[in-house]
């Protein structure tokens, strides 16, 4: 067994995620009333200085153990802060076999990742397992501290910001300071603002279309898994990187059957039910029109195709969720309803160009404390 | 298990009339027998220098073609690492001496390391590998490599995976270990396979010590006497091994490289962290602490394990630092009775070994010194890498 700290820390994941899985709040909507929709609610405004220590660590590709992939590789604000791409890139070696999530409105996300293995309450943790995961960016911790100790303007601000040294826990505070920040602004639906067709949209989002029984309350999601039949990627298998990846992500989550999986077990990775194969924890819709392509596998291109796909009732796999039935829409309460999604899209957060700060050599280093 | 050729008492009384005639029957290397690890002959007993018998082999990882066919593939892999950028054979290049010819090896992308590349020649033979010892067999130094942050930063689950990926090594791992898939840990017992065959058993030297007086010229044959009387160098670099693994604090140097590499200092710190010393010594330390990370015992502060001599025309630079470019800075330092004691500037415990003493020795003898040092390297043991097999897709 490894003694480095991502290795034992990946250990108590394992008992992380089944104490903090969705298995805890699992609800069926059809028992319960769907929370209203409505805007967000204000969430405590980091540190102005924290959060920007936290941006620049954000891009900053000194966090990947080969130092290529920053946060901000895959998460990238012009493409809606994902990659734009139906399953994700990932560290060199590897390949993702999931749609890469947006980072926009994280800190409202109830559970993180498209199998809800990570409780939304602990931002730094999921930094963390960002960070180390080895098909991620494949970083030791300790190696991480020791670069950020290597750059003196990050000393500077680690010091000034936390009055501290640079650690790991630390990093782990700053970014998730500067994920506080990228929320949703100015957003039509919140502000009154949307046009004629996105209002009668949103009536039939909450009525006809139904979608709010599973797309409820302000974060639009139940964070509740469903499996709504939309087919495998076959990318999955047919690129033997990405197979080898979801093998290798298996075997960690201790699936039985890792050895020949062929596809994403969803939330089974986190229940070991049977009956929670190939379903997914409902994303948010909040900026949905900035994060193609859609779907855990990112196999529904764009949103006409989504509202195509429920008004077929769902897709055509086994088991699909019986709340999906077709929906008898009309071309023009489907452009309605796409007005209405494009109104939970708020400004466009951009980032200027990102300065990251340089290592230097300490000078004198044989006569200052390490 | 270590094969060296047996000494009787008739040996060891032709070198006592070498030296000083003091009393000495005990040579002074009893200090450090009390804190190294244990050798065979006794407590300050040298073992007679002697040729290079075959390697040893576990009970439980024997040596077969297949197994070193394969072992060869995941040598020169660099799926074998985290970002497939590097394989074993990329710090331990069989162009250059199977190691990479830096003072301090390259590491992992985006990171230094922070030590010489040891040789792969021969490494079968040592009990212990790396510069402290901390890996026991070469089963296991393969591994800790390929998984270290600052060397192959691979991660088991995906490096596995990745092998299961292949068709070839499907085949080939169950023809040989005959698991329905490959195991991770039969590639390192694959490794350690091939690693037993880069031996070098027919130096000039050898070839004397076997019955070919030929083979030693009139220098060389100086510099062995010299080897084993007035320069020393036997009282840790015996055995047909030319090393007795134990571990001393010679006084070498610092390598200046440090001072100026922010990716050195980076890995450093990291290793002082990583290996888990005091706080009051992740602040203060400069020096390598060596056998200490292993023992957390002070006395052995800057202790590194005595390499073997064998091959070393084809692995400058030299010392757990590659501070010496040559072997005759080598022998200077060793003339001058090594460097200053480094932890004793530390912590105030002395550690350096009471073995070193100034040699005296004049221009001529150092020559052959080197000649007899350079006698112990035969042909350059190169190796093409091989074509590797590709991955497949299981649909």
């Amino acid at each position: 067994m490894s003694t480095r700290p991502s290795s034992l820390l990946r250990i108590a994941f394992a008992g992380l995620v089944l104490s903090f899985a969705v298995t805890a709040d699992r609800a069926t909507a059809a028992t319960s009333q769907p929370r209203a929709l409505g805007p967000l609610p204000a969430i405590e405004a980091p540190s102005a200085e924290l959060a920007e220590l936290g941006k620049l660590l954000f891009f900053d590709q000194r966090l990947s153990g080969d130092a290529v992939l920053a946060c901000g590789s895959c998460h990238r604000p012009e493409a809606g802060w994902t990659d734009g791409q139906q399953l994700g890139i990932a560290y060199p070696g590897t390949l993702y076999f999931r749609n890469t999530k947006s980072v926009l409105n994280a800190a409202h996300a109830r559970y993180f990742y498209w199998d809800g293995r990570l409780t939304g309450k602990d931002m730094p943790t999921q930094v963390r397992d960002s960070i180390t995961e080895t098909h991620f960016q494949n970083m030791d911790g300790r190696i991480m501290l020791e670069r950020l100790k290597q750059v003196p303007e990050y000393v500077r601000r680690f010091r000034s910001a936390m009055n501290a040294e640079p650690s790991f826990g630390a990093t782990l505070k700053a970014i998730s300071a500067y994920e506080k920040t990228l929320v949703s602004r100015n957003v039509p639906f919140d502000k009154g603002t949307m046009s004629q067709a996105a209002t009668r949209g949103q009536g039939l989002f909450e009525g006809k279309a139904a979608c709010i029984q599973c797309h409820e309350g302000p974060m639009l999601s139940d964070y509740q898994p469903h499996r709504t039949g939309v087919a495998g990627n076959p990318e999955i298998t047919r690129d033997p990187l990405r197979h080898l990846t979801l093998r290798s992500f298996a075997k960690f989550m201790g699936v039985p059957g890792f050895e020949i999986i062929r596809e994403d077990p969803g939330f089974f990775t986190v229940s070991k039910q049977e009956e929670d194969r190939g379903k997914f924890v409902t994303p948010t819709l909040r900026e949905v029109s900035r994060t193609a392509p859609y779907m855990h596998n990112g196999t529904i291109a764009t949103l006409v195709e989504v509202i195509d796909f429920y008004n077929a009732g769902g897709g055509t796999a086994e088991g699909r969720d019986p709340l999906l039935k077709p929906l008898d829409l009309n071309a023009a309460e489907k452009t309605d309803l796409l007005a209405f999604l494009e109104a939970l899209s708020g400004d466009a957060i951009e980032v200027g160009e990102i300065d990251l700060p340089p290592y230097e050599a300490i000078a004198d280093w044989r006569s200052v404390p390490n | 298990m270590k094969i060296r050729a047996s000494a009787g008492p008739a040996i060891l009384t032709g070198l006592l009339s070498i030296l000083p005639a003091v009393g000495l029957v005990l040579l002074p290397v009893a200090a450090d027998a009390a804190t190294g690890p244990a050798t065979d002959g006794g407590p300050g007993a040298v073992t007679p220098l002697a040729a290079l018998g075959p390697p040893p082999v576990p009970a439980d990882n024997p040596i077969t073609a297949a197994k070193v066919e394969l072992g060869k593939l995941l040598f020169f892999d660099p799926r074998l690492s985290g970002d497939v950028s590097l394989s074993c054979a990329t710090c331990h290049d069989p162009a250059i001496g199977w190691q990479d010819g830096a003072e301090v090896c390259r590491g992992y992308p985006g990171t230094s390391h922070w030590r010489n590349c040891q040789s792969i020649i021969n490494s079968a033979y040592y009990r212990k590998l790396f510069w402290a010892g901390s890996a026991k067999s070469l089963e296991s130094q393969a591994p800790s490599a390929a998984r270290g942050g600052v060397a192959g930063n691979g991660e088991r689950d995906v490096m596995e995976e990745r092998l299961r990926q292949i068709p070839e090594y499907n085949k080939r791992f169950k023809k040989v270990f005959g698991n329905a898939r490959p195991e991770l840990p039969d590639a390192w017992k694959a490794i350690a396979a091939f690693e037993r065959t880069l031996v070098q058993r027919d130096t000039p030297f050898d070839l004397y010590m076997l019955g070919d007086k030929n083979a030693l010229g009139p220098a060389e044959l100086r510099g062995k006497e010299l080897f084993e009387g007035k320069a020393r160098c036997i009282e840790c670099h015996d055995g047909a091994l030319f090393s007795n693994e134990k571990y001393y604090n010679l006084g070498v140097p610092p390598n200046d490289v440090f001072d100026d590499d922010p990716l050195k200092q980076i890995t450093f710190r990291f290793e002082q962290f990583a290996k888990g010393v005091s706080e009051d010594l992740y602040r203060r330390t400069k020096i390598d602490l060596g056998l200490y990370y292993r023992t957390k015992q002070e006395h052995d502060i800057a202790k590194f394990r005595v390499p073997t001599l064998r091959y070393l025309v084809f692995t400058p630079p030299y010392m757990h630092n590659g501070v010496f470019f040559t072997l005759e800075e080598v022998i200077d330092f060793y003339d001058q009775g090594g460097g200053d004691d480094h932890a004793k500037l530390l912590t105030g415990t002395a550690t350096k070994t009471p073995v070193l003493r100034p040699l005296g020795l004049a221009d001529d003898e150092k020559q052959d010194l080197i000649a007899f040092l350079e006698s112990l390297t035969g042909e350059e043991l190169t190796m093409e890498p091989p074509e590797l097999p590709r991955y497949g897709v299981f649909e």
